[in-house]
Parts: structure tokens; sequence; C-alpha cells
């Protein structure tokens, strides 16, 4: 009936036994392939739970190494994988953690050139990155391709989520129109993250995923949630397009893609 | 929220000014009713809860604000005020005052 085999029925029992997922649920997560940019603090659980949940086919692009630093809260590396490129020691945790899914590594920083060619190949991006520039380079190419994308951030106790319908629902700049220009910022500095809360907001990335492949339930379209773990209260506001938004708006000032100054990143301790 | 489901005052952060003269009015601050006492203004708002300007987009009644200059924006009974916070990741860029 499905195209799955009988270690698959079983591996998968739990979603199948689901009557919202049921085997057809299975069957469009195997043939789903989702892009994960970072392999980082939210790419960790991101990546753990699409493999686990047996999305067909998953990118990771990543251009960083495993740090010491990183371990507080990228459950994906190890203490061994230290000085490793991440999307290496993602690959291996993946395969070890389910076998059926093939895992495209880039190891490479996502870029204006690479973007579309990449979202080409994916159904579904989903956003784990640390810097603004890419996070806004990312929105607007999913935007520009009507592209699905599951955009998440953390920071200190805190993190948002939100899922958009590139073209259709509201996006990262209908929430918040400009990233920090370039120069004007006189220094960046780390604020910190609580471990968990990574895992927290890169869980929900990975349960939306799995909701809007499956169909399951209602996407966080047109709806922004922010978490804040000191009072562990979750906060959502409507998040409609704006008429006034660059990118989708209705005069887009933006129409082809641009790449904001990494110089902050780079000045960071 | 007291238990009783009637607004709670706003705790007034330890660096904030003292409290203003306007008298109290409503608020819903991040969904939550709360009693303001502070100068209606939005930027005695953020500092009274030790939000820092910098850090967040200010959305009003479901409008976001195409300013940024919060100290002149007044707050009024019944408004409904969320702080849309930059979270870019493990790095802070601290957003700018970009309009100005
Ligand atoms: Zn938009």
């Amino acid at each position: 009936m499905f195209n799955l085999t009988e270690e698959e029925i079983e591996r998968y029992s739990r979603h199948i036994i689901l009557p919202e997922v049921g085997g057809a649920g299975q069957q469009k997560l195997k043939e789903a392939s989702v892009l994960v940019v970072g392999a980082g603090g939210l790419g960790s659980p991101v990546l753990l739970y699409l493999t686990a949940a047996g999305i067909g086919r998953i990118g990771v692009i990543e251009d960083d190494v495993v740090d010491l630093t990183n371990l507080q809260r990228q459950v994906l590396h190890t203490t061994s994988d230290v000085g490793k490129p991440k999307v290496e020691s993602a690959s291996e945790t993946m395969k070890q953690i389910n076998p059926h899914v093939q895992v495209d590594v880039y190891h490479e920083r996502l870029n204006k050139d690479n973007i579309f060619a990449l979202l080409d190949r994916y159904d579904i991006v989903v956003d784990g990155v640390d810097n603004f520039p890419t996070r806004y380079l990312i929105n607007d190419a999913c935007v520009m391709k009507k592209k699905i994308l599951v955009e998440g951030g953390i920071l200190r106790f805190m993190g948002l989520i939100m899922s958009i319908k590139g073209g259709e629902t509201a996006c990262y700049r209908c929430v918040y129109e400009e990233p920090p220009p370039p120069g004007t910022v006189p220094s960046c500095a780390e604020a910190g993250i609580l471990g968990a809360v990574a895992g927290v907001l890169g869980t929900l990335q990975a349960t939306e995923v799995l909701k809007i492949v499956t169909g399951v339930g209602e996407p966080l379209y047109n709806r922004l949630l922010q978490f804040d773990a000191e009072e562990l209260r979750f906060h959502e506001v409507n998040a409609r397009r704006n008429p006034r938004c660059p990118v989708c708006g209705e005069k887009p000032t933006i129409t082809e893609l641009v790449e904001y100054d990494h110089s902050c990143e780079i000045q960071a301790p | 929220m007291n238990a009783d489901g009637s607004p709670e005052m706003l705790e007034l952060n330890e660096s904030a000014p003292s409290r203003g003269s306007g008298g109290v009015i409503e608020l819903v601050v991040q969904g939550r009713p709360c009693l303001y006492d502070g100068d209606p203004d939005l930027g005695s708002l953020l500092e009274y809860r030790g939000e820092n300007s910098l850090y967040v987009n200010v959305r009003i009644n479901d409008e976001v604000l195409d300013q940024r200059d919060f100290e002149n924006v007044p707050v009024r009974e019944g408004d409904r005020i969320d702080f849309l916070y930059f979270m870019g990741g493990g790095l802070f860029v601290q957003p700018d005052r970009r309009r100005n």
C-alpha cells in the first residue's frame, strides 16, 4: 500500500498509529525534502527530530567547525567532534539515528550566489542561523521563490518562531523590516543563551515542519510566537502581511537579493 | 494577572526613574493586563519595564510603529502593547535607531 518497508513501519509505528498521520502521512515525510540552514543551537534539535521522523532527504548547510563552547546547547555534536566540520559531525549523528534518511551536506556559507540553487532542491527551509545578514537573505529568497520557511531565533532566555509561506503569508520583514545596518553598530557582544531554550525553539521548528509536510493542524502562519523561559510563557502576536513590507508588500523595494555586511560578526569577541 | 484575573500592578524595574504623576492606567502588555502609573509614553514604559529600547520593535494595538522615538509615542488606557524582540541567534547584534 505504502512504499514503506517492514522495518520502517515498525520504526515509525508511533507516528503511523496517530490517525492524523497514519501510513499516508509517514509516506509524505519520506517523500519530503528539507533544507536546514545551520547545524548549531537550533539546527541540532531540528536535525535530530527530522531525522528521527523519517524525512526522506535533509540538506544541512553550515561552514563552521565544532567548538567546545558549542556543546552546551548544540546537542548534535559531541566532545570528540571538537574541531570537525559541523556538517560532518551532523551527518554522522543523523545516519546513526536513522540510516534511511539521505543527508546532503554543504560545508559552505549560504550566500546570494548559492541560495536559489539550493532552495530549488528542497520543499521546506528551516532557519537556524546565528546572524542577521543570513536571516534576511533566507527570508527574501524564500519570498522570491515562494518557499515555505520555518523561521526561528533565540537570545538569552528567549526565542521566537514563525512559519512563512513565501509570498502568501507574513514574512520576517513584515515584522522586522530592516536588520541593523552595518557600520552603525559599534560592537557586537555575546549575550549568551540558555542551552535548553535552543532545544525548545528548535523542537518547535521541527514540529512545524512535520505538521506542514503531513498537513496536520494549523501552521504558525501570520503569527509570531515568542517564548520567555524566565517566566515560562509563550506570547503570540498576530503578524499579518505588512503592506509596507520591502520584500512582500504592495510596492516592494527589494526585488533582488541583498546581502548585508557580516562585519559585525567578525568584530565579535 | 492576580489569581482572581484582575490586573496586577506592573512591576517597576529597579533602575527605572521614580513613578510618574499621570495616574494609573490599565494596559495589556505582552498579552497580560496590567496597571501602569508611570509617565504615559512608550519610552517611559520601556524604561519602567527595564526593556532596552534598542532591542525591540513595538506594536500598539497590532500596528507596527514606524518610528523609534518612543518617548513621543503616547500610551493610553486600554492599549495593547507587544514587544517584538530582535533575536538573531546566539550572536547578538544591537539594532540601531534605524529611522532616525
Ligand atoms: Zn513581508
